[in-house]
């Protein structure tokens, strides 16, 4: 079984709006307030196109543009991305929905290209002018994993490094009766294969061991963070994030298909 | 790439219900393409590839929950062909957990929100979903149709939605491999499916990308894309033997533009080597290439320039288009199924609707289906975001 590398590492969230902010948001058993994420404005989107991106797409690049910190723009270039959402972008569905609702349909063409799901990658791969792989992908509460999983795929098929970014966003008042998440949320993982001579500055991650997976070891969420996070599936990274910001080992269980859940080990 | 398989298969369109009708419509020269008769939609002049069967096609009372356009959709094609039968013997092989699933769709059943919302805003009170949280989840959200489909079949392994505009279906088929080859499952079913709905007729119509006619792939005279519903599905089993492999994948991002593609179609360009590098193989092992050929101007103008750049002027390439329409998020496994079939069948087909093949395109595209001798074929799958995914298929050494 090989092991991954966490070689670069991104939080945009409330009340997170870095990975700094991050870890010291986890680091501490925080009580303060989670503020509101100002507008967004990635420096890697060209002017035009950080005008056109919504929110959810600069949301999930700020992540992304955390994680890959320090590497040349070749680099980037040539790095590889995967992307996971349970529900994609609530601003651009709302907005369709009621122009498709109008007696004379009309709908803006960067509205109809800002709703296809892999915007993010998208606008992520213009702004970086990244031309390798890119894929999208959606399972529901599993959203997160399945991500994960591709991601590892990738790295176990290439033994190269895999840009994992991981977002969902809040749905806009008119589609509250969906009961989607309250608070946008993503994260980004630089993967790599693990070698004995470093590249895992934030920590490993793997399958567990053959021990039962009753042995929980992962410390429990603080209930603030799993009440505001509540339906955001890139928020299950949130116990990953505690374990490397508190440098601890930790066996992790992650919402997965059916309501079950699936085990993975960290260690620093 | 370990090469894999492709134990079973079967595909659903615009020309017919199950792999039979297809090639039988493609073989007779007859398109599915219609005027738009899809009445929720009913004001745009365009020609659509609509599946009648499915508004015939009422979903079991066991999965009520899931009854919308695009799950029928995919029952419909799940019920031919046998492929239920090759699932469950996968699913024996293996064990039930140990078969993935992983299918593309662009907009899943987004059509039984769009027209809740619409019922709403016009006040109209009869029939229809409500607004609701198992709409949502069951019908619209993208892994409702993967969700079902996993259901459908009593598999319990690992699962995914691939959803990156008109390549999902032909990325589907890497997932799987690497999700094989990574240890995640033993077996996967691949597919795509995607149905008629108000946002991409109404989304192509406002980048004027629809066509007033029915779709002309490569032709001089072509003015745009048909839309098209299709759901497909392929059984990918290293441990089944079948005369058809899939030996490579490639993909590659434009970093162009989010609507348009790369002029010389760069991207495209890249994913085909790498395809091919997948596959081991060099662009002289190629027999025939499936165009993404969709009939819009640029796409087609830039796909061409990308496939002179790799494979020069003689590789015979045609489009499937002009036969079953854009199928969007099934487009893929639709141009791989087409790989398949031409493979089977020692078939190439030709490129329906096109009648002058535009004078600035340079590949030898082929105009009239005949029979013709394969070792090897390509199929191409590119999409909004500049997302690009090209298949190599290979008879069976």
């Amino acid at each position: 079984m090989t092991t991954l590398a966490i070689a670069g590492i991104g939080v945009c969230a409330t009340g997170m709006i870095d990975w700094t902010q991050a870890r010291s948001v986890l680091e501490a058993d925080m009580q303060t307030a989670l503020d509101p994420l100002p507008r967004l404005a990635p420096e890697c989107l060209p002017p035009v196109e950080r005008r056109r991106a919504n929110a959810t797409t600069r949301l999930a690049i700020s992540a992304a543009m955390q994680a890959v910190e320090g590497m040349l723009p070749e680099d980037i270039a040539q790095l590889p991305t995967v992307f996971s959402s349970s529900d994609g972008d609530g601003d651009v569905l709302a907005s369709m929905l009621v122009a498709l609702a109008q007696p004379q349909v009309v709908l803006s063409p960067t509205l109809f290209h800002n709703s296809v799901f892999n915007a993010p990658a998208g606008y992520w791969s213009i702004g970086s002018r990244a031309h390798a792989a890119s894929i999208t992908v959606s399972a529901g509460a599993a959203s997160f994993v399945a991500g994960l999983r591709e991601a590892r795929g990738q790295v176990l098929a290439r033994g190269a490094p895999v840009l994992y970014i991981a977002f969902d966003a809040p749905f806009p008042a008119a589609l509250a009766s969906f009961a989607r998440s309250a608070e946008p949320f993503a994260c980004a993982l630089r993967l790599q294969p693990a070698t004995e001579s470093g590249g895992h500055k934030y920590g490993r991650i793997d399958r567990p061991g053959p021990e039962r997976a009753e042995d929980e070891r992962d410390e429990p969420l603080p209930s603030v963070l799993r009440r505001r996070f509540f339906a955001n599936s890139a928020a299950d990274a949130l116990p990953l994030l505690l374990a490397i910001a508190r440098r601890r080992r930790a066996r992790i269980a992650f919402p997965w298909l059916d309501g079950s859940r699936l085990w993975l080990d960290y260690a620093p | 790439m370990r090469s894999l398989p492709i134990a079973a298969s079967t595909m659903t369109n615009a020309c017919g219900v199950g792999t039979r009708q297809v090639l039988r419509a493609m073989q007779a020269g007859v398109s599915g393409l219609r005027r738009n008769d899809f009445a929720p939609a009913a004001a745009l002049a365009t020609w659509i590839g609509r599946v009648d069967a499915v508004d015939a096609s009422p979903m079991p009372a066991e999965y009520a929950a899931y009854d919308c356009r695009n799950n029928r959709l995919a029952r419909l094609a799940l019920e031919q062909d046998g492929f239920v039968a090759a699932v469950r013997g996968a699913a024996q092989r293996h064990g039930a957990n140990r078969v993935g699933v992983f299918l593309g769709t662009t907009t899943s059943g987004i059509l039984a929100t769009e027209l809740a919302y619409r019922a709403i805003v016009r006040q109209e009170t009869e029939g229809g979903d409500v607004l609701s949280k198992e709409l949502y989840q069951c019908r619209h959200n993208l892994f409702a149709t993967t969700e079902f489909v996993r259901a459908y079949l009593h598999l319990s392994g690992t699962a995914a939605t691939v959803s990156t505009a008109c390549s999902s279906s032909a990325k589907v088929f890497a997932t799987a491999a690497r999700a094989i080859a990574a240890d995640d499952c033993d077996a996967a079913v691949v597919g795509g499916v995607d149905s008629l709905a108000l946002s991409t007729l109404y989304g192509f119509h406002s980048l004027e990308l629809l066509s007033r006619h029915p779709c002309r792939p490569c032709d001089g005279n072509r003015d745009g894309i048909s839309i098209g519903e299709a759901a497909g599905f392929a059984l990918l089993d290293p441990a089944a033997s079948s005369a058809v492999h899939l030996e490579g994948a490639g993909e590659s991002s434009d970093a162009y533009h989010m609507s348009s593609p790369h002029p010389e179609g760069a991207g495209a360009a890249r994913a085909m080597r790498s395809a091919l590098h997948d596959a081991t193989v060099t662009a002289a092992d190629i027999d025939y290439i499936n165009l993404h050929g969709t009939a819009s101007r640029p796409n087609d103008a830039a796909e061409d320039r990308a496939i002179l750049s790799v494979f020069g002027a003689t590789t015979p390439v045609s489009s499937s288009k002009g036969w079953t329409g854009h199928t969007l998020g099934a487009a893929g496994i639709m141009g791989a199924l087409v790989a398949e079939l031409a493979l089977r069948q020692q078939w190439m087909p030709g490129t329906q609707n096109c009648e002058c093949v535009d004078p600035a395109l340079a590949c030898n595209v082929v105009l009239a289906s005949q029979p013709w001798r394969m070792r090897r074929v390509l199929c191409n799958a590119f999409g909004f975001g500049g997302t690009n995914c090209s298949l190599v298929l290979g008879i069976a050494p």
